[in-house]
């Protein structure tokens, strides 16, 4: 037998395998409600596969990674889906077109339109980089993050933060703070600050309970603030800079653009508006989305198109505003969102699923904020969030359906939702790989000359030790 | 107007090198460097799915770019000629302009597209963008193309592109420069033929009596533009033609056995530009002939 004939084999061969349990439980009558009691574990597989590429391939092999990870991502998908729609069918193909056109679709479209609108907005003009102004940045973005994204605050002010501080021996920790506050922390009071808190939303989190989280952020945003701010100033000092450079070129500080935050104020108006309006269910492909929510959708791509329309090219030159990154996360995402149906059921089953035991050791606040946290520096945060919410629900409401546990949760046990929230966004900042945005701030601080720790430099040297501890004085504070 | 400095952005296609040799005549009407420049795509070196920047690979394509940029200047230096190397990561078009502008360059060089598909457009995306927005006089060079002609495909050679320049005039102030550009090439061109079509757009708004009317002025104008060049020392003919102005332009200029276009061109914005096209920009795309064009 040929070599290919053998592969070829071998997969439809683990395929089927895959498939049969899947398919003996659909035949004895399982439908998609009690698919998450039916679905092997070994199914979460091409879930971690898709996660650990995600970890492993940037570091292992950067530039393998950088032109093929469109077919890591097809290749997780399928290995996921052939089995799951051989073994389930029509209860597969429902799942399938449910997480795209509910969860997938509206993610894209607001990262997106975030994306877009936040790209078209220019910071210019001299800033010459000091403790108090660096700090003034950091706070301005970490505000800003909640209501524009993490990732559209972190585009906005990454550049302006590296040019201000040209003549600055010291810049690696600017960027890693910038990183730990703007890419991450600051996204943690709206749904539209960080992924894993639109997806939420999208389960039926009311847009403002979000708003609980200030305490924390605040706690957060705080600790990290005055210790960047003592350590900018400790640097400031050893550079012995007694005064900025003045190279004749002063240009006062001025926004273009700034037409755009309309669009980002019809972007914040058209998710609450998602959030509070009741009209109805429509039904795509056999999958019913509120009425509410496709109009949301429709304004987000508006918001997009306006901003482009109106945008001069050359604003979004000086912006080095690019598709790619957008186009990445779109690709990636379409993987994870597939491949992670298997996890989301199993959980949601509770204690019948095959990960019973995980949703029985994970018990108290503390542990959601922790294993939600450590996962989602590893993994990305936004499956992680969807992955620990459904451990919740699958923990208290094995059962009930989706948005109604979600309302249950809020109303009995919001600590938990506290918990994973805080864990997902804040614990994002610890790697490189846990949020989609730290690798754009890393990639624009190296390319302008800035340089950055490896994986690990950046890990151990910064972010365990930094992060950690804040993190477990958010845990004495609010989870114990 | 003269062609001092030329800025020579390349992708390192097939006849980039053949393209930048056929330049060299340029050195007798006064060029004394050539700015050579590579920009690394952005997205080639950056925004690695979470995973950063490869600044080893950024390394690996500066090196390589210098080395092959080396090897051009000796050829350059050969000539007489300056050069200049200049590599930088970034978005082409933008850079290109920035670096037009910052280098103060008389003339951009732009190649043509790497293959002509189904739609017949020499031009691609990126040389639309420059050919648009460029401030400096720009050449889309065609070194070697191949298209269509009577059923037949045809491979032609464009290395002596100032031998016979048709220069199309439609009387714009940017005409007027093209003109300008031309008589300071006096020393490497050979002859030139002058061209103006009345448009149809013009023609159907005409009685009979006000079309020769237009006709008469029209030759008047092309017999003015002539002497100018005559005069310089450049034999120099006029072609009037009428009817659509991009099919014409192009039928003269196979007719005249031209070696290059040049026109005048306005800068058209992005609405106009959309919906009305222009019709020096559908010259370049369309053309098998080296077009310059003059802002």
């Amino acid at each position: 037998m040929r070599t290919s004939e053998t592969i070829i084999t071998a997969f439809t061969a683990a395929l089927a395998s895959l498939a049969l349990p899947a398919a003996a439980c659909a035949a004895g009558g399982g439908g998609h409600a009690d698919m998450g009691v039916s679905l092997p574990l070994y199914s979460v597989l091409p879930f971690a596969g898709m996660l650990l590429s995600i970890a492993l391939f940037p570091l292992l092999a950067p530039k393998f990674w950088h032109h093929h990870f469109g077919k890591v991502s097809a290749f997780w998908a399928v290995v996921l889906v052939v089995p799951l729609v051989l073994g389930y069918q029509g209860a597969a193909v429902y799942e399938i077109l449910h997480i795209v056109l509910a969860d997938y679709v509206p993610f894209i479209i607001l990262l997106g339109s975030l994306y877009t609108v936040s790209g078209g907005i220019l910071l210019k003009g001299t800033l010459r980089g000091t403790p108090a102004l660096n700090t003034g940045i950091l706070a301005i973005g970490t505000i800003l993050a909640s209501w524009m994204g993490t990732t559209g605050a972190a585009m906005l002010l990454i550049r302006p933060l590296l040019r201000a501080n040209a003549h600055r021996q010291n810049r690696t920790f600017m960027v890693v703070f910038f990183i730990f506050l703007v890419a991450n922390v600051g996204g943690s009071l709206t749904p539209l600050g960080d992924p894993p808190l639109f997806l939420g939303f999208l389960r039926g989190v009311p847009f403002f309970w979000t708003f609980h989280l200030l305490p924390h952020m605040l706690v957060a945003a705080g600790i990290l603030l005055t210790l960047y701010y003592l350590l900018d100033r400790h640097y400031y000092r050893r550079e012995g800079i007694t005064a900025a450079p003045d190279d004749g070129a002063q240009e006062p500080i001025r926004i273009e653009g700034s037409y755009n935050f309309i669009f980002l104020a019809g972007i914040v108006g058209a998710v609450l508006m998602s959030g509070m309006a009741k009209w109805g269910d429509i039904s795509i492909l056999g999958i019913h989305r509120g009425v509410q929510d496709v109009v949301r959708d429709g304004l987000l791509v508006l918001m997009a198109i306006l901003s482009l329309a109106v945008t001069p090219r050359t604003l979004r030159e000086a912006n080095a505003f690019t598709w790619f990154p957008i186009q990445e996360v779109a690709i990636l995402f379409i993987g994870i969102f597939l491949t992670m149906i298997p996890c989301l059921k199993i959980l949601q089953a509770g204690s019948q699923g095959e990960l019973g035991f995980l949703i029985a050791a994970v018990r108290e606040p503390l542990h959601y904020f922790w294993i939600t946290g450590i996962l989602s520096a590893f993994l990305d945060n936004a499956p992680t969030y969807l992955t620990f919410l459904s451990t919740a629900m699958g923990g208290f409401y094995p059962g009930v359906a989706e948005s109604e546990a979600v309302m249950l949760l809020i109303e009995e046990n919001p600590l938990y939702l506290l918990a994973i929230s805080a864990g997902a966004v804040f614990f994002g900042a610890l790697t490189y790989i846990g949020n989609a945005p730290n690798f754009m701030v890393r990639s624009i601080a190296e390319e302008a000359g800035t340089p950055m720790p490896t994986f690990f430099g950046y890990l151990f040297k910064y972010s365990a030790p930094i992060l950690g501890s804040v993190f477990v004085v958010i845990s004495i504070i609010f989870f114990i | 107007m003269k062609i001092e400095k030329i800025l020579f952005p390349t992708k390192f296609r097939e006849f980039a090198f053949e393209a930048l040799e056929s330049l060299l005549v340029l050195k007798d009407v006064g060029l004394r460097e050539v700015v050579l420049h590579y920009v690394i795509p952005r997205e080639e070196v950056g925004f690695v799915p979470y995973g950063g920047y490869l600044k080893d690979e950024e390394e690996r394509l500066r090196e390589e770019t210098r080395i092959r940029f080396q090897d051009w200047q000796q050829s350059l230096s050969a000539h007489g000629i300056g050069s200049k190397i200049v590599i930088e990561v970034g978005d082409p078009v933008p850079n290109v302009l920035a670096l037009a502008e910052k280098e103060k360059v008389d003339l951009l060089v732009v190649g043509k597209k790497k293959k002509t598909g189904p739609e017949l457009s020499f031009v691609g995306s990126h040389t639309l963008q420059l050919i648009t927005r460029s401030t400096v006089p720009t050449l889309v060079s065609k070194h070697m193309v191949e298209y269509e002609s009577s059923g037949q495909m045809v491979t032609r050679l464009n290395d002596t592109i100032f031998q016979r320049p048709l220069l199309a005039t439609d009387w714009s102030e940017p005409s007027g420069r093209a003109l300008e550009l031309l008589l300071s090439m006096k020393n490497v061109v050979g002859s030139v033929s002058v061209c103006h079509v009345i448009g149809v757009k013009i023609a159907k708004n005409l009685d009979k009596s006000g079309l020769h009317l237009l006709e008469k002025e029209s030759r008047k104008r092309l017999d003015r533009y002539c002497e100018r060049l005559t005069a310089a020392g450049i034999p120099a003919a006029p072609h009037l033609g009428a009817g659509r102005s991009v099919l014409e332009i192009i039928r003269i200029a196979r007719e005249t056995h031209a070696t290059m276009i040049m026109m005048g061109t306005t800068g058209k914005d992005r609405l106009h530009e959309f919906f009305l096209g222009s019709n020096s920009h559908r010259v370049a795309e369309a053309s098998e002939l080296p077009t310059l064009l003059v802002p």
